[in-house]
């Protein structure tokens, strides 16, 4: 790896790129500790001297914000964190798993025609708002909506043509000829693939699988059309902390952004080696 | 003698407070001797004042019955309604008795409230029968009625008598009409009085210096204003931006900021059409609203181009500013030393500003815009019984039992909460403020309660706000947002806009009705 002093002129550039990149994480993280007193103060505080875990406790008991006189919080967050999480899990464990059938399909074996990438991707040239409510018509005919299957399944409709792009690409850059040598050692096709391409390219798999979680993981008008009662997600659950007495809860949204923020930061750190290497690969054309 | 007097002051103290239901109220009257009739005159009567009125109680018991019998016959024993988010805490102290009593459940799906109208519409495709009772805004009925996803009340409300018109405990005209019914039938039963008010700080206009040097320099005394100009010279007098303290905290924010124009608009005697649905606006009246805001500009509060309602209320309760317009809730807002830490105690309400027409004389208008009210879904499986839940919640007397528990977004709009109000609104809004509510509603104009509402304010709040940002001149944004109309009035059919902005203009307050001359239209 090569490594080099920065000068103080680009530590000062590198330190004003973090500073823009994390202000934002910053902002968060204070506002999801502040007494509601603090959410609006002017001048903003900007870091409080009374912390507390209330907002936090909110997006679970709903009245725990009574003792600073806000009332009118009806819903716990739990539904939607737990309708997050199956629904995102779900989908990008079927959406990577199709991609990369017709990745491994289209790379190898040149299914379907020379279009049928593009068939693919055709499916995210129509803006989510233009569909949402055809798809709204659609399950409801097949008693899909307010459902965690018409979402999941939606959520793999909608992910799926760039995990078959992505993953086409990582298997693109991989030779085939390492493919070919296994199977000449005696490897069935079936085998050779899994043994030999998909270990080869599983920095690309969880860069990808990562992407499609976060598509998942942040999707809002999908959830927001299909969802009546049965079903939340936290995208969704953010834009409902609004009270007649207090206006919005910003320090609640803010407590369940720090929530959702979670999964993705355990992920990204334990996968980073890989997310590193996926980013990378296949920068350079053979 | 003196010891009864003192059980029944107790019993009215405590059913005052809201710690008894008006069933347990009437036994408990009945127990120490005092007739239900009586006991129904106490509870309801302001503060206690011996005025009977029984008749009152008669929207309430009809829509009761009709409960009775809907439910009874009910196969699905939920109700299920769609409502904004921040607005349950008016109905969830009811939820008990319609299990208890009727058996049926209350189900809320709350949604973000820019956003129940496009559920609406949603359903209108869907069809998916989740919802009963739907909660929109005025605006939302002509296209919901138009695309069959909400019922026409009419039949049930002829059959049913909510008493929408009454003189007493009626809706006040002209938000009776305007912000219920749809080409003169009824669409939904209003629940929220949503009129803007001028709050002032009243502890600035009693400070005696303040008061002699207002005087000394414009020669007349301080106090609330009458006219915009008159606002105008209050917000430059008042603005000291050096202590963080500002004229106004009136919006320039997007969204918000075309009602700002269209109360100045209708003050100066336009209206946002003619009577063949032409746009007005783009006039000169309009041009010298949008050039008056400009001139405001200066003494407003830094933030009134990012202002949300919440965040406005917020900056005026902790003193940031001399005075603010405001929807009913954000008086509340400023009464309650929790959001209102530097306000409480300290307002001044009044109407909205009145304007010069040509003619000379005054003009007063104020805007009802938003205003919640409730519609039966077309695809619910209890139409009836959802009916039912509507008038009973909007019956005079339960609304005003409604109205005063935190967490709701109703506000005063029949004639009792403000004329003859319980002890309870009294606390929550104050004598003062419940007669200004009186006084602006009923020269309130509505928003565009016609076919593509939403898509004429948005246009007409995207140019207005591209003039207060200095992007566009008043004239240029004014003749964008005319073009506009005229594409989404072409697109909707001018017959159909027509003939609902007819329906809407017949009903408007009659200096209004003259000034603009809609009095001629036919």
């Amino acid at each position: 790896m090569l490594t080099r002093k920065l000068s103080p002129l680009q530590m000062a550039i590198m330190a004003a790129a973090l500073a823009v990149v994390l202000f934002p994480v910053f902002w968060i993280l204070m506002t999801s500790i502040k007494p509601p007193t603090d959410w609006n103060a002017s001048p903003a505080i900007w870091v409080p001297t009374k912390p507390t875990l209330v907002n936090f406790k909110t997006l679970f008991d709903p009245d725990a914000l009574r003792e600073y006189g806000v009332g009118g919080v009806s819903q716990s967050a739990t539904k939607a964190v737990l309708g997050s999480l199956l629904a995102s899990l779900v989908a990008t464990a079927l959406s990577v798993a199709i991609g990369l059938l017709a990745a491994i399909g289209i790379s190898r074996y040149g299914n379907g025609s020379k279009a049928t990438p593009l068939i693919i991707l055709s499916g995210r040239m129509f803006p989510p708002a233009a569909i949402a409510v055809p798809f709204v018509i659609i399950f409801s005919s097949i008693g899909l909506t307010d459902s965690y299957v018409g979402l999941i399944a939606i959520y793999v409709a909608a992910t799926l043509p760039f995990s078959t792009w992505m993953l086409k690409s990582f298997v693109d850059d991989l030779p085939r000829e390492i493919e070919e040598a296994a199977m000449i050692d005696g490897l069935s096709r079936l085998r050779a693939h899994l043994t030999v391409t998909i270990p080869l390219i599983r920095g690309g798999l969880f860069a990808t699988t990562m992407f499609i979680f976060i598509l998942n993981w942040s999707e809002f008008m999908f959830a927001l059309v299909l969802a009546y009662s049965n079903i939340s997600t936290i995208p969704v659950q953010l834009a409902k902390y609004v009270t007649a007495t207090a206006g919005t809860l910003y320090g609640v949204q803010a407590a369940l952004a720090v929530l959702a923020m979670v999964p993705l930061v355990i992920v990204g750190y334990l996968i980073q080696s890989h997310l590193a290497r996926g980013m990378t690969f296949g920068a350079i054309k053979q | 003698m003196e010891v009864k007097n003192g059980k029944i002051r107790k019993v009215c103290d405590t059913y005052d407070a809201g710690g008894m239901s008006r069933r347990s109220f009437l036994k408990k009257m009945t127990a120490l001797g005092v007739t239900a009739l009586i006991a129904n005159a106490v509870s309801l009567s302001p503060l206690g004042a011996a005025k009977a009125f029984a008749a009152i109680t008669g929207p309430e018991e009809r829509a009761w019955e009709l409960a009775k019998v809907a439910a009874a016959k009910a196969t699905r024993k939920t109700l299920t309604l769609l409502i904004p988010t921040g607005s349950i805490g008016n109905m969830t102290p009811y939820v008990d008795k319609w299990k208890n009593e009727l058996g049926i459940t209350l189900e809320f799906i709350e949604e973000p409230d820019e956003v129940v109208h496009t559920k609406g519409m949603q359903e209108a495709v869907a069809k998916t029968g989740r919802y009963d009772v739907m909660m929109p805004t005025a605006m939302s009925y002509p296209d919901w009625i138009d695309s069959g996803v909400i019922y026409d009340l009419t039949d049930w409300t002829e059959k049913h008598q909510p008493d929408l018109f009454d003189k007493q405990w009626g809706v006040v005209f002209p938000a009776s009409h305007h912000a219920q019914l749809y080409n003169g039938r009824v669409a939904g039963l209003l629940n929220d009085g949503d009129q803007i008010t001028l709050l002032c700080r009243g502890d600035y206009l009693s400070d005696p210096a303040k008061a002699k040097a207002f005087e000394d320099k414009y020669g007349y005394k301080l106090a609330v204003p009458k006219t915009w100009k008159e606002y105008f010279t209050l917000a430059q007098f008042m603005h000291d931006p050096a202590k963080g303290f500002y004229g106004s905290l009136e919006y320039r924010s997007p969204y918000y900021v075309k009602w700002m124009f269209m109360q100045r608009l209708v003050s100066k005697g336009r209206l946002y059409f003619d009577q063949d649905v032409n746009p007005t606006f783009n006039s000169e009246e309009g041009v010298a609203a949008l050039e008056d805001m400009l001139a405001m500009n200066p003494y407003l509060h830094p933030d009134a181009f990012n202002f949300t309602w919440s965040s406005n209320y917020n900056a005026f309760g902790r003193g940031e500013g001399f005075m603010n317009i405001v929807w009913p809730s954000g008086f509340k807002y400023s009464m309650n030393p929790a959001t209102g830490p530097a306000t409480a105690g300290k307002i001044a309400p009044t109407v909205m500003p009145a304007d010069t027409t040509k003619d000379g004389t005054l003009l007063y208008a104020g805007m009802f815009c938003w205003g919640y009210g409730y519609a039966v879904s077309k695809y619910s499986a209890n139409p009836e019984l959802a009916y039912a839940y509507a008038q009973w919640m909007t019956s005079p007397t339960i609304s005003a039992d409604a109205i005063p528990y935190l967490g709701g977004y109703s506000d005063p709009y029949r004639v009792n909460h403000m004329l003859e109000p319980t002890k309870r609104l009294v606390d929550t809004y104050t004598l003062p403020y419940l007669k200004t509510l009186y006084e602006n509603i009923v020269n309130t104009v509505p928003d565009f309660c016609v076919p593509g509402g939403f898509e004429y304010q948005d246009a007409l709040d995207k140019q207005v706000h591209a003039c207060m940002t200095g992007e566009k001149k008043p004239k240029e944004a004014l003749e964008a947002a005319a073009h506009a109309f005229e594409r989404i009035t072409r697109r909707i059919g001018k017959d159909k806009v027509k003939k609902s902005w007819l329906a809407l203009t017949k009903n408007l307050a009659e200096p209004i009705k003259k000034a603009s001359g809609a009095d001629k239209w036919s």
